[in-house]
């Protein structure tokens, strides 16, 4: 299996360096529009995918005042007569609105690569360890000794950590599946070409939701009453607290999102900055001082790019971590005294 | 204006911040050096509130790039 990687990786690097790289540079010189680079261009999302240099347009689905309009490509929904082009945006051209935007765009792509591979490694795990290999046996193979490496640190250090003992085993699915899951989301953003899922706020937020609701329906009794009835504090100290826990039980999964976005935004923005400072360089000074600055770009670079590694599983550690700290403040149950010092 | 207030914000969130992060990296380094044997829930609890006090702090961030932006009616 080691093999087998190596050599789809040397395939790869063949590919890389094949790839028609002039034809990349030269829409991305079309794209911006007099500035050397553009920073937010290479963040956003798009209606396509880019792959080896060329661009695969993705199905763009309208729902218009309860129609829908499906079509292959962007092109496709102009040649239609439908839609027409209105600053970089799609409108009806019978000058109707658009309900609901449900087009395929590329960070929606990268979310589907990432859980299809999380899915399709944990089912095939999940089968070794049901034909007995690693529960009567070692475990056998690189592979499956890191899969059990990570699944035993989340079932260990993360859940049964943070969530109380009888209710811990019924959330391990999720948590396992939000690391494992955010963690390629990430890690796909390094890839060439590639695009990090997780630095837009529309994922992130699904993903806190997904947080917030679990944490709400698993809400104990007591979780319950420390946010309507403050136990042990005098009686109008709850007309203050009753609404600031109410916001804390928002503004928590709304930290988590914020938090996984501006990481991941912020590290892609810095690499491209720094790169740019080439382009940039060379604008300005010429194209010996552009040469000369990538030297010092080049390695920055590098650097930045082995940090973004190590802060994309970090974060996908710090959300799966909050998200069982969140989940089992909510499920725990306290034993009840009466008095304010239990409280305390 | 709102790049001069995107700057100022994005200066002042650095500060809060860092002096944050730094006061849990002390403590922890101190309390890891006199209890060596408890570094690993130590270490833990650093990481979480590293965690919370980033969030703040990224939320401020992320006001600033919207004001240099001039999105949100800048």
């Amino acid at each position: 299996m080691l093999r087998a990687c190596r050599r789809l990786f040397v395939t790869l690097l063949l590919v890389l360096f094949f790839t028609p790289l002039t034809e990349a540079s030269d829409k991305a010189a079309q794209d911006s529009e007099g500035a050397p680079i553009d920073v937010v261009g290479k963040v956003v999302d798009h209606h396509e995918l880019a792959v080896l240099g060329y661009h695969v347009p993705l199905p763009r689905i309208f729902l218009v005042e309860g129609d829908f309009f499906v079509y292959s490509s962007t092109e496709c929904a102009i040649e239609s007569g439908d839609f027409v082009e209105k600053n970089g945006a799609l409108m009806p051209a019978n000058g109707a609105e658009i309900t609901m935007d449900l087009s395929i765009t590329s960070h929606l792509m990268y979310v589907w690569f990432g859980l299809i591979l999380t899915v399709w490694i944990t089912i095939a795990m999940a089968r070794k360890y049901k034909q007995g290999v690693g529960r009567k046996t070692e475990p056998q193979g690189w592979f499956q000794n890191l899969f059990e490496i990570v699944f035993v640190f989340v079932r260990d250090d993360i859940t049964k950590k943070n969530i109380p003992d009888d209710k811990y085993q019924k959330f391990v699915p999720y948590l396992f599946t939000v690391f494992v899951g955010i963690s390629f989301m990430n890690l796909f953003g390094l890839l060439p070409w590639g695009a990090t899922a997780t630095a837009d706020i529309t994922v992130t937020g699904v993903l806190a939701a997904f947080t917030f609701f679990i944490t709400q329906w698993n809400g104990s009794k007591d979780h319950w009453e420390h946010v309507f009835w403050f136990p042990g504090v005098p009686g109008w100290m709850r007309i203050i607290l009753t609404p600031i826990e109410i916001i804390g039980l928002f503004t928590k999964p709304f930290a988590l999102a914020v938090r996984l976005f501006a990481n991941m935004l912020s590290g892609k923005i810095m690499i491209i900055c720094i790169l740019g400072l080439i382009f940039i360089f060379a604008d300005i000074f010429g194209s010996i001082a552009g040469i000369g600055m990538s030297f010092f770009a080049v390695p920055l670079t590098v650097a930045l790019y082995v940090l973004k590694a190590f802060v994309g599983l970090l974060q996908a550690y710090i959300f799966t971590l909050l998200s069982a700290v969140f989940i089992g403040m909510a499920a725990e149950e306290h034993a009840h005294e009466e008095g304010i010092e239990a409280h305390a | 204006m709102g790049l001069l207030a995107a700057g100022i914000g994005a200066g002042i969130v650095a500060v809060g911040a860092g002096i944050g992060i730094g006061m849990i990296g002390k403590s922890s380094v101190e309390s890891i050096a006199r209890q060596p044997e408890a570094s690993d829930d130590i270490r833990g609890a650093m990481i979480l509130t590293a965690a919370l006090i980033e969030g703040v702090a990224l939320i401020g961030a992320i006001v600033c790039i919207l004001l240099a932006l001039g999105i949100g009616g800048g």
